[in-house]
């Protein structure tokens, strides 16, 4: 009689633990507790699904579509891909449950991604450039071929940047003067070893002609508290890392080809005769290899639709939204790919 | 003047954290989080994030209060599973299970749990002091700590091993040695090459804390609750029904409360260190100054409410740098930031001048919700403390059961579930060695702090070795560690010869 009891007790144990799990990624658990606010703005929509995506002639998911991403939950892109799916519901007519797939420098989720059903019913976020390095560095066995490109969703560029209250720097030119002069003792705090802004610093630096120490933190927020810290001297990081808190830091260049509207006043690196390129990062929404055409074709409609919606376009205000379509998209990745494996030794000696 | 002017904010937070809505979102968030916290593998980072979006579409304060109460109730609900079933729901209470495991098996669960609940609303609720009064001079702090001061944080960490190893110094030290050991899998900090990663990309951010945390304390103790014949828990008898605390209780507890909120507090403030560390540094000095010491490692409730108390007072620390300028000292805050810069409100600043009104809406909110989790706490303990009645015919498959759940939650991989029994096997092994599963967690979380601050400061410096001993903070760590270490021996020396001393005195009662 105990045995059964005890097995009964596990079984209701299994089940409710169970239940539990796939709710709290499922965002329905905290909704019991939000009162009418939150879902009263998506319920007009779910009605009118087929007027609102256009290309739905023929293909449309069946049931709740997943989206991964390969990052922590509360990251940067799981913040910006949940703003995105929430209104892209309404768009898609179907429910997108962003699926935090994280660990091993976000290979864990893309091996998931690429190994996926290609029915359309599974999609995720890669980032540029941290996808093509996990590829460069072996961390997956998937390659560029595994993933059908869909669109891009959010782009950040690249800076430059000291810290507001040091008066070395004015400009890049001091920067690069004191760099020369002092070559090999300039500190610059990075995201990471070999991760987008210590590729950026080195770029910055190997086209000005000068060495520095690079100290690796755990992620972009350490990086910045090393800058302020007056740990390091410079660093580079992407135009939403100092959102909110650009009152401390002195801009001096930016990784882009054309100066960024939101500064105006701020050079570009190639204009200053450095690296002259892009750099910076990129989410783009792709899909495992093989999914059917008018799938892709659907949901770069709904993606594109989502976009241009404005309230979507008030929630998203802090971030860089940039759509760039399938083709585009696709040339993007392959361009960022050939960029990460031009890395070469001489690049980070 | 100005000061009256605060003070008028402060009252009028009160007033608006005080609306029906905001009251119900305190319940209803703390009371999910502390399921959040008690679950193994659902940490406060997770139960944050997830609500996150939810708030997007409330009101700035509205949304902050429920965020905040998550993270309370988090932090205080991983002591539940730790003190009934030795299964520390969040890292965060990780040295609670030491002690507070150990009174669940003396019958004693009732008070267990109410000493956790107490101290950690204790806890929480002192931490908003230093919110409230000193958030922008503490904050100063955060920028104090750079790679060589958290090299000497780690050190001074490890340091508490020589405390949590009771019964052989030597042991502790061989367990802190294959901690750090392990702490080396993963990706080269600094280089980024590939370390004992077998080929495994899933090591490449080295091993999963949680996941190692769960093996080496809840699923050795299925398997050494397993080897045992069945024992029928069910000592009525024994069992304390109340939870709450008497006046002695209470009383012993209070100068523990005060340490631990103190070093909660401070740990809070620093980046890159969290609860998790906060609550072995609580418990650890709650023993060197315990008048009964002897308790220890046998269900200490002072070991129970240093570290209880420790990881409650880091909620309000954290939050201050977070704050003031911008710098996120744990995940969680990290989380919170995202919530804020969404919610279009710049931390710096501006959030005591332009949004001083949201913020101090927000802080009421927060020592309100204290006073919730200590009401929801004490109501759902009485229920929760059952599970030590429990026979182990029910424990073990149950327990069984949360470890591959709770280590599935994390990533929703298999590889979890596989790292997580090879760390109860060692987690077995070890105790059946005597060797110490807490020492090793402690190692895990700060070896790669430590290897990473070692590093970047000899970086720094090209290669000189006086970088470490630079800053003022620097030495008052030193200092910290050199105590910490030293204490212990002094302290029993001292104690034999007041004993000797005593012994002589009165020789008949000797």
């Amino acid at each position: 009689m105990k045995k059964i009891i005890a097995l009964l007790l596990a079984l209701v144990m299994v089940f409710a633990l169970a239940a539990c799990g796939e709710k709290a990624p499922a965002e329905e658990t905290p909704a019991e507790e939000t009162p009418a606010e939150a879902p009263a703005e998506e319920t007009p929509a779910e009605e009118t699904p087929a007027e609102e995506a256009p290309a739905a002639e023929g293909w449309a998911p069946d049931g709740p579509v997943t989206m991964i991403v390969a990052y922590k939950a509360g990251s940067g892109t799981d913040t910006t891909a949940r703003i995105l799916t929430k209104f892209a519901e309404k768009y898609v007519g179907q429910t997108i449950v962003v699926e935090n797939v994280d660990g091993g420098s976000g290979s864990i989720g893309w091996t998931q991604l690429a190994d996926a059903d290609p029915d359309g019913m599974t999609l995720g976020f890669m980032n540029l450039p941290n996808f093509s390095s996990s590829i460069v560095k072996e961390l997956g066995d998937y390659t560029t071929a595994d993933f059908a490109p869909i669109c891009n969703h959010v782009t950040e560029t690249s800076l430059v940047i000291v810290r507001a209250d040091d008066d070395r720097f004015n400009t890049l030119e001091d920067l690069v003067a004191y760099g020369k002069e002092h070559d090999g003792e300039l500190i610059a705090s990075t995201n990471g070893p070999q991760k987008s802004n210590h590729i950026g610093a080195k770029a910055f630096a190997n086209s000005a002609g000068f060495k520095f120490i690079d100290l690796p933190q755990g992620g972009t927020a350490d990086e910045l508290t090393s800058l302020r810290g007056k740990e390091a001297d410079f660093c580079v990081a992407k135009v939403a890392d100092i959102a909110g808190s650009e009152s401390e830091y002195k801009i001096l260049g930016a990784f882009s080809e054309e100066r960024l509207a939101a500064y105006p006043d701020v050079p570009t690196l190639g204009e200053l005769g450095y690296y002259d390129k892009w750099l910076g990062s990129s989410r783009c929404i792709v899909a495992p290899a093989g999914v059917p055409e008018e799938v892709l074709a659907f949901y770069e409609a709904a993606f594109k639709a989502t976009m241009e919606d404005p309230e979507y376009l008030e929630a998203a205000a802090n971030f860089a939204t940039n759509f760039v379509g399938a083709e585009g998209t696709a040339k993007m990745i392959e361009e960022q790919q050939v960029f990460a494996e031009s890395l070469n030794e001489d690049f980070w000696a | 003047m100005e000061f009256a002017e605060t003070l008028q904010l402060m009252g009028a937070g009160f007033l608006n954290a005080l609306t029906p809505l905001n009251l119900l979102m305190m319940i209803g968030g703390t009371a999910m989080g502390i399921i959040i916290g008690c679950l193994p593998g659902l940490s406060a980072a997770m139960g944050v994030a997830l609500t996150l979006p939810l708030t997007f579409t409330m009101e700035p304060e509205t949304g902050l209060i429920v965020l905040g109460a998550i993270y309370c109730g988090a932090i205080f609900g991983g002591s539940i599973s730790a003190i009934l079933i030795h299964t520390p729901g969040t890292p965060a209470s990780a040295a609670t299970a030491i002690e507070g495991y150990q009174m669940t098996l003396k019958g004693q669960a009732g008070r267990a749990l109410a000493t956790a609940c107490y101290s950690s609303f204790w806890g929480g609720l002192l931490s908003c002091i230093s919110l409230y009064f000193f958030a922008p001079a503490l904050a100063q702090l955060a920028l104090k700590f750079m790679s060589a001061e958290k090299f000497w944080l780690s050190i001074f960490g490890l340091t508490i091993i020589a405390g949590v190893s009771s019964k052989s110094m030597v042991k502790g030290l061989i367990s802190g040695a294959l901690g750090l050991l392990i702490s080396c899998i993963g990706l080269d900090p600094i280089t980024g090459a590939k370390r004992f990663m077998f080929g495994q990309s899933y090591f490449a951010e080295g091993v999963n804390t949680t996941c190692a945390l769960i093996g080496l304390f809840s699923m050795s103790q299925v398997f050494i609750l397993a080897e045992k014949a069945i024992v029928k828990r069910a000592r009525a008898a024994k069992f304390s029904d109340k939870i709450w605390l008497n006046k002695e209780d209470r009383k012993l507890i209070r100068p523990t409360i005060l340490r631990s909120w103190i070093i909660g507090n401070i740990i809070g403030i620093l980046p890159g260190a969290g609860a998790s560390i906060a609550c072995f540094m609580g418990y650890n000095t709650s023993k060197q100054f315990s008048k009964h010491k002897e308790d220890f490692s046998h269900g200490s409730i002072e070991g129970v409410a240093g570290s209880e108390a420790a990881n409650n007072a880091v909620t309000g620390g954290s939050l201050i740098p977070m704050l003031t300028l911008g710098i996120p000292g744990e995940s969680v805050t990290a989380v919170l930031m995202g919530g804020l810069v969404i919610q279009g409100l710049a931390p710096g600043p501006a959030l005591f001048t332009e949004h001083a009104g949201m913020t101090y809406t927000f802080f009421a909110g927060f020592v309100l919700v204290q006073f919730f989790m200590l009401a929801i706490g004490l109501l759902g303990c009485r229920g929760f403390a059952q599970i030590s009645r429990l026979s182990d015919a029910i424990l073990i498959p149950a327990v069984t059961v949360l470890c591959f759940v709770g280590s599935y939650a994390i990533h929703k991989n298999m590889m979890d579930i596989v790292v997580m029994l090879i760390f109860g096997v060692i987690g077995y092994l070890m105790r059946k060695m005597d060797l110490n599963t807490a020492a090793v967690v402690l190692a895990l979380i700060l070896g790669p702090i430590g290897e990473k601050g070692l590093r970047n400061a000899l970086r720094s410096s090209g290669g000189s070795i006086g970088v470490l001993f630079k800053s003022p903070v620097s030495w008052v760590l030193i200092i910290l560690s050199v105590i910490s270490i030293f204490a212990p021996i002094l302290m029993a020396k001292m104690e034999k010869k007041s004993q000797d001393n005593a012994n002589k005195g009165d020789p008949v009662e000797a």
